[in-house]
């Protein structure tokens, strides 16, 4: 395990290292790989659909692939590009910050990213096997048991697996959190990336069982001959609805709220200012997570809820204004009067509050019921929830992705190609999506493949593909940053900003895969920033030098996600060509193999975990010496 | 608690544990004939044909402290170190009340307040 054997590894040795891996930076970089590429598949779709959308009655996509395009994009983009890009810098800093040798439960983290990336790979496959999901990231339940193939089958199976894999994860992160924090590291001493990632697994841990619930409920209706959203059968499909939203929203502050840990550490750091209003900030945090949980029905004020429960979900809506309200000034007055350094994270930062209020004042608009009948299916809908997400999220994505860098790669991003992916990101962002409020406003319904000349759509969704087009070439500077980056690799020090103010950064680089040689003892909110100004610029031990315990690494969660990617395909083909199943897919070839594939596929998962409850593993101990070892070795480096 | 370390207990600290111990026995005999005997009212109050309305109000305030005692005294939730846990399933519980009063009002019955 010491760096040592490391070098010696081959290129293989690689990969087996990090099929096994339990420690959380390996699993990091793994969600950022991971994620990235899904990130690309999700862009390429976007790039798609702008193509088919920039002219009027355009052919470039047929009507069905549009709408596997716009399902793909919606749901690759939410569930396997931004939230693992978020755990993978969840999983970089979070233990990091609370001064923790790795998260609680290492193998369930390893469980987690091979869950996911097992179900996003089946979700994918459906390009080739028969078509993609075609019915919206939402997949009601009124389109979706008619739409005809497999492919919400393949969503609701690859969700269903990835969805499992974020659910493991968010109880991980709660109870790490919860129980692995340094001596002296206080709730209240918590950085807010810790705090919101708190925050965001909690609501993970409360919004994912519904998904659940609803997914199981729509597998068992097209797989298995159940009832439960066949309306001539006695089934309601408003019951879907409810359900997705009762985690879709939740699922909206999953991403939102650690995107905000994000900015609040580098507005921090970049003014050279502690945050202001800490205690406020966490406060609203948790308001947020709280009410996020109230509002869901405001996804659908047009199913006929009824006026009163219109008017309590609007209501419960505008409340959320508030503590959103309250986590903006605090930024802003973070800022003010601080000793501003423009880099480029920072300037993510920046651009991000004025991008974000844009997309949440439209979002108070929608929660008006009454005008939300005008907005409801236009343009206008998907203006407001791409400025949060891509104003928000992507922004806190690409900003954490320069910030952070460092911490995982011990290498730093060019600043000067960063500045370049930023403006053209920045500019392609608003040039694509402030047009399409209008568009909306115009009349233009969302999810339709094409509309015709003569309607005054043309110029302005002429203006939002040029933007998208300014948003791909941003992306690609910054793939070409990150390969520049990767060949030169430059290594850096500690502390490689020089204002880094939370523990994390008080580690070496590239951080030991013990991360801390002695725990570290807090004595303050930015602990290592309290150090500089206060001590020696060190962190206190809060321990004796001794021996510690860490994990082994297992392939176990690797065979699990397999087992379980296996039998979501023996339940796929399950109901093909039976004369129970629903009309979608009763007239194709049977499958007489899907049973066995189901049967092997949750064997082998099952096998593997008996395997694991049965075989003691009691990891191993890492011995004084060689962090005696380590911490000269630093010595020398630093001077 | 004491069970996971095998330190030797000084005689005070010995007498100290096991008067809590005497006590918590006390209280988890308590809470069980408590529990008994609601479970007995409440079938005697059916037995002995109450009124309708009466018996249904009192049986699921009977359930409830039902689950309160439950949850305290046999789950532990009374104890230290419990804060987090019980945070969660009390806001669980409120999520999961809001959600079935929601799904039985505006997807079953529709609207109520008309």
């Amino acid at each position: 395990m010491s760096t040592a054997t490391t070098q010696k590894r081959g290129f293989l040795g690689t990969i087996w290292e990090y099929m096994t891996t339990v420690d959380h930076k390996k699993i990091a970089i793994l969600y950022l790989i991971a994620g990235g590429f899904f990130f690309a598949l999700g862009g390429i779709e976007a790039m798609l659909i702008r193509i088919q959308l920039a002219v009027p009655n355009n052919d470039f996509l047929s009507a069905g692939l549009f709408n596997e395009v716009i399902t793909m994009h919606g749901t690759t983009m939410i569930f396997l590009a931004a939230m693992p890009l978020l755990f993978a810098f969840m999983n970089a800093t979070v233990p990091l910050q609370i001064g923790a040798r790795d998260v609680a439960f290492p193998f369930l983290n390893a469980l987690g990213v091979w869950l996911f990336i097992f179900g996003g790979i089946f979700l994918n496959l459906s390009w080739f096997l028969g078509g993609a999901p075609d019915a919206g990231w939402t997949s009601y339940a009124s389109l979706s048991i008619i739409s005809p193939g497999h492919g919400i089958d393949f969503y609701a199976v690859g969700l269903q697996i990835a969805g499992a894999g974020t659910l493991i994860s968010g109880i991980n992160f709660v109870t790490t959190i919860i129980t692995m924090r340094a001596p002296g590291m206080t709730y209240m001493r918590m950085p807010l990336m810790t705090w919101t990632t708190l925050i965001a697994s909690v609501l993970i841990v409360f919004a994912f069982p519904p998904l659940t619930v609803g997914l199981f409920l729509l597998i068992f209706d097209r797989m298995f001959g159940s009832n439960f959203f066949i309306v001539e059968a006695g089934g309601n499909t408003i019951i879907w609805e409810h359900l997705f939203w009762i985690f879709g929203h939740p699922e909206v502050y999953v991403l939102i709220l650690p995107a905000f840990g994000i900015f609040s550490e580098i507005f921090a750091t970049f003014a050279r200012k502690r945050l202001f209003g800490y205690s406020a900030m966490v406060f609203a945090t948790v308001l947020i997570g709280f009410f996020g949980f109230m509002v869901w029905a405001h996804h659908m004020f047009t199913v006929g809820l009824g006026p009163t429960a219109n008017a309590i979900f609007a209501l419960a809506t505008m409340a959320i204004a508030v503590p959103t309200g309250i986590k903006i000034f605090n930024w802003i007055f973070t800022i003010w009067g601080g000793s501003i350094e423009f880099t480029t994270p920072m300037m993510y930062a920046l651009a991000f509050i004025p991008s974000f209020v844009m997309g949440g004042v439209t979002g108070i608009m929608q929660a008006v019921a009454p005008a939300d009948y005008q907005y409801h299916d236009s343009y206008f809908i998907v203006a407001h929830f791409h400025y949060v997400i891509v104003g928000g999220v992507v922004f806190a994505l690409l900003a954490g992705l320069h910030y952070y860098w460092p911490l995982m790669f011990s290498t730093m991003l060019n600043e000067k190609l960063g500045k370049v992916t930023f403006w053209f990101f920045l500019l392609g962002f608003h040039c694509t999506f402030l047009i399409q409020h209008f568009l909306g406003l115009w009349g233009m319904p969302r999810r339709v493949f094409t509309y015709l000349d003569g309607q005054g759509y043309n110029a302005a969704n002429m203006i939002s593909t040029v933007g998208a087009f300014m948003m791909a070439f941003a992306v690609i500077v910054l793939l070409i940053n990150v390969v520049i980056t990767l060949v030169k690799n430059e290594k850096v020090g500690r502390d490689p900003w020089g204002d880094g103010r939370t523990l994390e950064w008080s580690l070496p680089l590239p951080v030991p895969y013990y991360n801390f040689a002695q725990t570290p003892l807090i004595r303050g909110l930015d602990a290592f920033w309290l150090e500089k100004k206060e001590g020696n610029g060190e962190m206190l031990p809060a321990e004796s030098l001794d021996d510690f315990h860490m994990p082994n690494n297992s392939i176990i969660p690797f065979i699990i996600s397999l087992g379980l990617f296996i039998a979501g395909f023996g339940s796929l083909y399950f109901a093909s060509g039976k004369d129970w199943a629903i009309d979608a897919v009763a007239n194709l070839p049977e499958r007489p193999w899907a049973i066995w594939l189901l049967v092997i596929g949750l064997a082998i998962t099952f096998i593997s975990m008996i395997v694991r409850s049965f075989k003691d593993d009691l990891g191993y101990y890492v011995k004084k010496e060689e962090l005696i070892k380590d911490l000269e070795e630093q010595e020398r480096g630093a001077k | 608690m004491s069970e996971s370390s095998n330190e030797v207990m000084s005689d005070v600290k010995l007498r100290h544990v096991r008067r809590q111990r005497t006590k918590e026995m006390r209280m988890q005999l308590t809470s069980f004939g408590l529990m008994i005997f609601l479970t007995f009212t409440a079938f005697g109050m059916v037995a002995l044909d109450f009124n309708a309305t009466f018996i249904t109000g009192a049986v699921l305030l009977f359930a409830f402290i039902q689950v309160v005692l439950q949850f305290y005294y046999f789950m532990h939730m009374k104890d230290k170190g419990h804060d987090f846990a019980k945070l969660f399933m009390i806001v669980g519980m409120y999520f999961a009340i809001a959600f079935c009063v929601t799904f039985i009002y505006i997807v079953w019955i529709g609207a109520p307040i008309s």
